[in-house]
């Protein structure tokens, strides 16, 4: 990348100081070990190739999320987002999951998607509770805003947190009245919602150093999970 | 009454399919067919078992549908509904047509397709079984019902959260073996119990029962084919007999049952299916059991007579019930990890004991599987069908 | 108006049952009274149901069976913070569910 010249300059945000998330690792279900951490610019590349063959997958509402997550990455890496972050679960390296959002000012967040890839181990039950835990404990916010394209994944978050109805602000996505996570409410729900073991051991750390991808016929099938009666 | 038995078995994968009901349902039905060898025998009736189509799938009388879809006409073909036991009450309606003497050949084929609707709605379809006016409006589901036994079956006989998990690992362990479960995952203790981050892994769903407790919502098809003894000394295959089938009730209200920790029914239909089959517990080399929820394989196979009330926990904790153990219990990976297309079920334990008794389950062969038990779980144990096979010697 | 919900007490040998048999479980009569559900009683046995259907919107729901004084065990929502296996109650009623707008009336259990 050469320097920022002028031009670019106008087209970019400034940017907010925002405190690094400092990464974790969650036993999961199946005794496997997932490492939640943040990704730089430099890894969206991966990220993307992810999540391309999802565009195109209209079960539980994957194609819309995976279409709005891949403009949302290529924004964050490109510098045309303001204040994004982008945090991944990585399990033995490969991309099991990802989360994003944005922060709107020092006391409010804008979350915006939730993507797993590795289905029925709670990984994104785990990294949507892992960006609220970004939010409200290390960045210090108060409150974030939060809708969501399914209807009853959302239903499941409005009822476990739970939610709060904010109805006067206008969430970015879609332009639906937004739904707010308090700083109380997250603190109360913490000990049920949101788990992990800091610091992350040096071996499982430099496991996750880079983002493995899983083969494209993996994610197809791992998202849509099995084949039922076809065989 | 004429002997009946099993001389085909077929299943489609459980877990999430794209197709049609029918289709479904064909699809089973063929590979049974084929594994059947019939040749030019004809098929005299299909029996088809399932809960939802009506509501959840929109389509009715699937009997006849199944019966025009494989061109069977004019056989014989009815649908049958028991919840959750809809499976084994088929069988049961197809061995009775043989016994009878007014068929010779039926197909019985269980079918479900659960998600085509969202679990919202799925949820509430099974909770349509529970008393309508005692039970389903305090907001009472499948899974508070086993909540409210489990709890109660665990203070009296010291049953533990970790002796659940136990029957919820060996069965996951057990369906990776098993190319047509739904689930192909293993778990581990730390991860659904012990760990600090088991709460998310394996969130409560009507406590003591967390998420790995209770079975799946699945779609699935299962087929068996009835012959009487005539057509089935013809053919070339192992001769799986039905040896014997039990069916008991109990009462609708789960509070009035006479002992709420007693599955009577389960003890009833048990015991009535050992007598015709002229067989007893301990005689059983292999038993498929209903665990839509892993409290009741523990309880279930006390009330079948495989343990002494109270001490099916410790055989689990001893490993009893693994595939290598004394009574490998749901080699299939029961309904926790095959899956649970609530019409299907039945008809697919079936399916497992058979392939057990043929020498055909590959990779997860009990060895030297004579006599096989099953049980299905209709209601919350309101309405139970025992089923007996036993594997002759030419 | 009277939301109560009741057991049924047979004309002919006085066996009270619930929920509803047109024919006596004991004597197989078919003549009833109906018999207000009301009083105290011990927790049989109670859970917190999630996973809940479209009528409610709470995280989760206690329910109890409960072994009433006079012998009867029925089921319905647990009011309590602290439940425990035994624990006195008494019934009450209040709406237990909204189903397309309607409240629908049952068994509410409170500490006694």
């Amino acid at each position: 990348m050469g320097s920022v010249t002028d031009l670019e300059a106008l087209l970019r945000p400034p940017a907010m100081d925002m405190p690094p998330y400092p990464p974790k690792a969650i036993t999961l279900a199946s005794g496997e070990e997932m490492v939640v951490r943040q990704v730089g610019r430099e890894e969206i590349p991966t990220l993307l190739k992810a999540i391309y063959p999802l565009l195109l997958v209209e079960r539980d509402y994957y194609d819309i999320v995976a279409a709005r997550l891949y403009s949302e990455l290529l924004a964050f890496q490109r510098f045309r987002v303001r204040d994004e972050y982008v945090l991944v679960g990585l399990i033995d390296g490969v991309l099991a999951g990802l989360v994003n959002g944005r922060l709107v000012d020092g006391k409010v967040g804008m979350s915006y998607h939730t993507m797993t890839i590795r289905r029925g181990l709670r990984v994104g039950s785990h990294l949507f509770a892992a960006k609220m835990e970004y939010h409200i404990e290390h960045i210090g916010q108060e409150e974030v805003l939060i809708v969501a394209e399914s209807p009853i994944g959302f239903r499941r978050w409005m009822i476990e947190y739970p939610l709060e109805k904010k109805y006067e602000v206008q969430h970015e996505l879609g332009g639906v009245p937004s739904w707010v996570l308090t700083r109380k409410t997250y603190f109360d729900a913490k000990p049920r919602l949101v788990s992990g073991r800091r610091p992350v051991h040096d071996n499982l750390l430099a496991g996750a150093a880079t983002v493995r991808l899983p083969g494209e016929d993996s994610v197809k099938r791992q998202v849509l999970g099995e084949k039922g009666g076809k065989e | 009454m004429r002997p009946v038995y099993i001389v085909g078995a077929g299943m489609t994968r459980f877990g999430r399919s794209e197709w049609p009901l029918v289709d479904l349902a064909a699809a089973s039905s063929v590979a049974a067919l084929h594994h059947a060898h019939l040749g030019k025998v004809p098929v005299d009736a299909v029996v088809v078992a399932n809960m939802g189509g009506g509501r959840i799938n929109r389509q009715t009388a699937l009997g006849s549908a199944l019966v025009d879809r494989l061109s069977l006409w004019p056989a014989a073909a009815e649908s049958v509904e028991n919840g959750p036991a809809s499976g084994a009450s088929a069988v049961k309606v197809g061995c009775q047509a043989i016994a009878a003497g007014m068929a010779n050949v039926v197909l019985v084929t269980g079918v479900e397709m659960m998600r085509a609707v969202d679990g919202l709605e799925a949820t509430d379809f099974v909770a349509s079984l529970s008393h309508p006016e005692a039970e389903y409006i305090y907001g009472v589901t499948l899974p508070a019902l086993a909540g409210l036994f489990t709890r109660l079956y665990m203070s009296k006989y010291g049953v533990e959260r970790k002796h659940l998990a136990m029957v919820a690992i060996k069965n996951h362990d057990n369906a990776m073996k098993n190319p047509y479960a739904h689930i192909h995952q293993t778990v581990t203790m730390e991860g659904i119990l012990t760990a600090p981050e088991s709460v998310v892994n394996n969130p409560l769903v009507a406590d003591p029962l967390g998420m790995f407790d209770c079975c799946p919502v699945s779609d699935g098809a299962a087929s068996i084919i009835l012959a009487s003894a005539e057509v089935a000394q013809k053919l070339a295959a192992p001769r799986v007999l039905v040896a014997g089938i039990g069916q008991a009730t109990d009462t609708h209200a789960v509070h009035e049952r006479q002992d709420p920790t007693d599955l009577k029914a389960v003890r009833l239909a048990s015991a009535a299916a050992f007598e015709r089959a002229g067989a007893k517990p301990a005689d059983i080399d292999v038993a498929e059991l209903h665990d839509a929820f892993t409290i009741l394989e523990i309880a279930e196979s006390e009330a079948a007579g495989f343990f002494p009330i109270g001490h099916a926990h410790k055989a689990v904790e001893r490993g009893e019930t693994k595939l290598t153990g004394k009574l490998p219990i749901n080699p299939s990976g029961g309904l926790k990890a095959k899956g649970h297309p609530v019409g299907a079920t039945g008809v697919a334990q079936l399916v497992e004991l058979v392939w057990q008794l043929r020498g055909e389950a590959t990779g997860r062969q009990v060895s030297k599987a004579k006599t096989a038990y099953a049980c299905n779980f209709g209601g919350f144990g309101n309405n139970v069908v025992a089923t007996v096979l036993r594997k002759e010697e030419r | 108006m009277s939301h109560n919900v009741f057991a049924f007490r047979c004309k002919t040998c006085g066996q009270v049952s619930y929920p509803k048999h047109t024919i006596c479980p004991k004597c197989r009569g078919e003549t009833f009274e109906p018999q207000e559900i009301a009083g105290e009683g011990s927790v049989l046995t109670y859970t917190d149901v999630y996973a809940l259907a479209i009528d409610y919107e709470t995280r989760y729901l206690r329910l109890a069976i409960v072994e009433l004084d006079d012998g009867m065990r029925v089921t319905g929502q647990l009011l309590d913070d602290s439940p425990r296996l035994g624990k006195r109650v008494r019934a009450t009623i209040g709406v237990v569910r909204e189903t397309a707008g309607t409240s629908i009336y049952g068994l509410q259990f409170v500490p006694a």
